[in-house]
């Protein structure tokens, strides 16, 4: 009797194991390149949307004729989100798969642990979204980036405030992860030299139930803009309780991440219009591919596209440029390659330079979206807006009240 | 007697000639990875599957360990090699605070209690930010750029953390050890002064786990709050590798720690890449189906119920000739 | 004053919630010994119904705990008759393994959870999902408040069924001394089986009730879990009224950690809290008072 349960056991076991069916990989003789991306784990959404960015980009690549003649292939790894798989799986992808170069990086922290094995195993690393600043900041030769660091997200938000909102006062919220806090570190700074009172600051440890503790302290404080750095669904609980909360600053600004996806928008309804948040990519940008890419991934994946699936498409097009443009495969002519890039990606010019204390590092600019009516616009700079911005906003009558 | 030191011996030569023989350094780090795992189970098996007080907070004192030798690299500019001593004192310092608060506790209320302790000490490391950098975790230059030295470390550090284990359940303390897991208060009767041996198995427990902790920073070269005070992935996942190897045994927690990395990294890399792609997203189910699978039918561990396992294996092929 | 004021009514709006999944958790420790680590995941998949429902059915989340709760309930028996009624016979050294079982359980349901609806999060979507009423210059979230009426009226059912009935009776008897119960002829297994059942449909009604307010993933569960020992600690094992306590205290001392201390602390109010009434208040609040009484 025991062992009869014992076998049905394993059966339903490996029934079970064999039931998370999809295709397999297929083995391919060619020049590889590792991806790490979070594609389980808490972080895998975006996983998911940068390794659907790569793959689409790495079909095309192959169909216009691969890396002069060879077929680009990405190992794709999961680092489930923590850095220290990410070490494991980076090592592996180093040392067992001998890749010939690095992409990816989503998270902060897992991309900054892996950029260390990087730069010790001296394999070049192309980081796409990872946006401490530390990343290009620790005088690391062999990584390069194209994203902004966290602290120029809010370059055009900036330009935004000093120009039109030009408030006294600002609160700040942010998720104590080390993009959250990076973020608000930053922006704290910008308030400094626009000469805005910092009333509030504070962080919070992400999946919270009830933000209404430090929400209705910052009503009381009643400060002009209220400055929010958060992944999707705190972000739209936290916007969801300032309407219940009645709490009406003069702005809602989102420091990017979870502001700009669509589910912010399905999931906080109402609460999310007229947010404006900081955004590194827009489909109407001037770039040519850029609005092509949002439709042929819409297409594809039914869903928008939001800055980390243009981070990915681009990184894997600049992979290719590099690979083609590299005298050989060794890590020294592939780095000298990448150092020399200067090319036009649907994520917009892309160049490494010294930017400040970042090294390596594509001086791209950020921009600033508004939901305006269900639409993410473009609404700064106002050369490239798609809508004027909405300011002065009167919350109550946005909200249904 | 002579048979099992025999086997010893020449698994020792084993690992003393592994790195040497298989020079891939995916697999010498997947086998140092595991030496850790032997380090923090065999700990865990001191106290709890030895002196029966089941802590389900060990990463408090895997993640002080680790702390220490961060800090003393970021704060002290000094090496975190250094870390490998005073992280081991570290713990053992937090492991006495520990055992004040939770040895009046019994049964499932230690064990909670220790679970929420490494749950503060997580959030302390998060929040914390001056002393440890929050969220932005620790990170260091490793010292040597080839795998053999943490090799040879990560293995030093398991013989000596299962020979000083086993020592010491030869002894007498060893003996108080069981009699405390067994009954507590008849013990305690008897006279033998039950919260001075469970405040030393603690101690000998939080040390080696400690030193772990710091080995890890050392060789991994980053830790933050989340990687290192993990509830599941070092508190639980330490008592899995001793259930799972064998609690109360001297070598099952050894075989646990195998068992558990060789299991998880199968299928994280689809059985070494020779699986579709698919079977990696099936690692988390696999690691799940396998604890109940063991709980059910191997409580006492692979070592612990060998004779059992034996048995089953040797009873199918009889009943199939027939 | 405001601030005080809201912060007091948004805890005790979270603690409702926060009792059914205690008082769940309390039944189950009470009555077995045992320590429910998947408590978050049961509730995780009550959430997964609501949702189905709600999304393709376009039943309100309100009206699936008709489903929910039973259909949670029959999980907790089968849970508990054929994987953790079996680990009572069996010799080993730990007595712990009822709850390494239940981790098992919890990583399987998270993942067959995930493999069905990806790790994407889901809402339902209610025409008064954000709405809030006003009460002076407090406002009142109000799902919360439904969710808390249930939970009171949930709760009181509860008390009746335990006191009032036969089954009740005997759950409660064998809390007290399952040896005892045995002889006086109850059928030990059985009553297991239930109360499992019973406290895998309370937390699946905080699940349900909680859909309107927050979101869901797989791995929803973890952090609930964790509150669960926390108000099973405060109020007490297998007792309710301690639960009911611990959760409403557990709702507001978050609320006010993250007031007046700060949101990053507001985690660790709880296991501070935890720790103090382990080490202080052995027998929990309830304690509380057969100790201020002597």
């Amino acid at each position: 009797m025991k062992s009869l349960r014992a076998i049905m056991v394993v059966l339903l076991s490996v029934t079970l194991c064999f039931a998370f069916g999809l295709s397999s990989s297929s083995a391919s003789d060619s020049v590889k390149v590792g991806i790490s991306l979070p594609i389980t784990g808490s972080l895998a959404k975006f996983g998911e949307i940068e390794r659907d960015a790569f793959k689409m980009a790495q079909k095309e690549i192959n169909a216009a004729g691969g890396i002069n003649g060879k077929t680009l292939q990405l190992i794709i790894e999961d680092n489930t989100g923590r850095p220290d798989v990410g070490r494991s799986v980076v090592e592996k992808l180093i040392t067992k798969d001998k890749v010939v170069m690095l992409g990816g990086g989503y998270s902060s922290s897992v991309t900054y642990a892996v950029a260390g094995v990087c730069q010790q195993e001296q394999i070049p690393f192309l980081v796409n979204t990872g946006s401490a600043d530390r990343i290009t900041a620790s005088g690391w030769k062999w990584i390069y980036r194209i994203n902004p660091s966290v602290s120029h997200y809010a370059d055009a938000v900036k330009s935004l405030l000093s120009s039109v909102v030009k408030p006294k006062t600002a609160a700040i919220l942010y998720e104590n992860s080390l993009f959250g806090t990076k973020g608000a570190k930053s922006f704290g700074k910008i308030c400094k030299s626009l000469g805005i009172k910092v009333v509030l600051k504070e962080g919070y440890e992400h999946g919270g139930i009830d933000y209404k503790p430090v929400l209705v302290k910052i009503k009381k404080l009643n400060p002009d803009i209220v400055y929010m750095v958060s992944y999707i669904m705190d972000a739209s609980l936290l916007m969801k309780q300032s309407r219940e909360l009645k709490l009406t600053p003069k702005m809602f600004i989102g420091g990017g991440a979870g502001f700009t996806l669509p589910e912010f928008k399905s999931n906080a309804g109402v609460a999310s219009d007229k947010v404006i948040s900081a955004t590194l990519w827009h489909q109407v940008l001037p770039f040519p591919g850029a609005m092509d890419f949002y439709k042929k991934f819409k297409a594809k994946y039914n869903k928008p596209v939001d800055y980390h699936g243009a981070e990915a498409y681009s990184a894997c097009y600049v992979i290719a440029d590099v690979l083609k443009r590299a005298k050989s495969f060794k890590n020294t002519d592939i780095l000298k390659a990448l150092s020399e890039t200067d090319m036009m990606t649907v994520f917009g010019p892309v160049k490494f330079t010294t930017w400040g204390k970042l090294k390596n590092q594509n001086i791209a600019s950020s921009y600033v979206v508004q939901w305006i009516d269900g639409n993410l616009e473009l609404v700064w700079p106002p050369k490239h807006a798609t809508k004027k911005f909405v300011y002065p906003v009167n919350w109550l009558k946005t909200w249904g009240y | 007697m002579g048979k099992k030191n025999l086997t010893l011996i020449v698994l020792l030569v084993l690992f003393l000639i592994f790195p040497l023989v298989v020079h891939s350094d995916y697999y010498r780090h997947l086998v140092i990875i595991t030496l850790i795992w032997v380090v923090i189970g065999s700990s865990w098996n001191l106290l709890a599957g030895y002196t029966g007080q089941v802590s389900f907070g060990h990463a408090i004192f895997f993640g002080v360990g680790a702390y220490t030798a961060g800090i003393l690299a970021t704060q002290l500019g000094i090496s975190a090699w250094w870390g490998m001593m005073f992280g081991g004192i570290t713990a053992m310092v937090i492991g006495l605070v520990v055992g004040w608060i939770c040895f009046r506790l019994r049964g499932p209320y230690f064990a909670l209690a220790t679970l929420a302790g490494g749950e503060i000490f997580r959030l302390i490391a998060t929040n914390w930010e001056s002393l440890t950098e929050g969220m932005v975790g620790i990170l260091i230059i490793q010292t040597f750029r080839s795998k053999l030295p943490y090799y040879y470390i990560a293995l030093l550090m398991a013989v000596s953390c299962i020979g000083t284990i086993y020592f010491i359940m030869k002894s007498k303390w060893g003996y108080y050890f069981v009699s405390i897991r067994e009954d507590q208060d008849a013990a305690e009767s008897m006279g033998i002064n039950t919260t001075l041996y469970k405040n030393i198995s603690l101690l000998v427990s939080a040390f080696f786990t400690g030193i772990a902790g710091a080995f890890y920073m050392n060789y991994m070269a980053f830790i933050d709050p989340n990687v290192v005070f993990s509830l599941h992935f070092v508190s639980i996942m330490a008592i899995l590798v001793g259930i799972v190897g064998g609690v109360g045994t001297i070598m099952g927690p050894a075989v646990g720690a195998f068992i558990m990395v060789g299991i998880q990294e199968t299928f994280r890399s689809s059985f070494f890449g020779l699986a579709p792609k698919w079977v990696s997203q099936a690692h988390a189910m696999a690691f799940g189906l396998l604890v109940i699978f063991v709980i059910m039918f191997l409580a006492n561990g692979v070592v612990g119920d060998w004779a059992k396992i034996k048995r089953y294996v040797f009873r199918i092929k009889p009943q199939s000739m027939e | 004053m405001n601030v005080f004021m809201q912060t007091l009514v948004a805890g005790l709006l979270i603690g409702g919630i926060y009792c059914l999944i205690g008082i769940g958790m309390s039944l189950i420790m009470g009555v077995m010994g045992i320590i429910n680590l998947a408590h978050g995941q049961l509730m995780m998949v009550a959430m997964y119904i609501t949702f189905v429902l709600s999304s393709y059915f376009h039943i309100d989340p309100y009206f699936s705990l008709i489903v929910s709760m039973p259909a949670l309930f029959l999980l907790g028996c089968i849970l508990q008759k054929y994987f953790l009624n079996p680990l009572m016979e069996v010799d080993s050294i730990l007595p712990e393994n009822q709850v390494l079982m239940t981790v098992g359980i919890g990583i399987v349901l998270t993942e067959i959870a995930r493999f069905i609806f990806s790790s994407d999060y889901k809402s339902v979507k209610t025409s008064y999902g954000g709405s809030a009423f006003f009460i002076g210059n407090i406002s009142f979230n109000l799902p919360m408040c439904i969710a808390f009426l249930f939970a009171i009226f949930i709760t009181v059912a509860l008390f009746l069924f335990l006191s009032k009935t036969d089954m009740g009776r005997s759950i409660r008897a064998t809390a007290q001394d399952k040896e005892a119960a045995t002889l006086m002829g109850i059928n030990s297994n059985r009553i297991t089986i239930i109360t499992f059942g019973l406290g895998a449909a309370l937390v699946a009604a905080a699940g349900s009730l909680l859909m309107p307010i927050y979101y869901l993933f797989p791995d929803v569960g973890g952090p609930f879990t964790l509150k669960a020992f926390v108000i099973c600690i405060l109020g007490g094992l297998g007792n309710i009224t301690g639960a009911i306590l611990g959760g409403l205290t557990l709702g507001i001392a978050e609320s006010f950690g993250g007031t007046y201390i700060g949101m990053g602390y507001k985690d660790m109010v709880a296991f501070v809290i935890f720790v103090l009434v382990l080490v202080l208040i052995p027998g929990g609040l309830t304690g509380l008072k057969r100790l201020i009484k002597s």
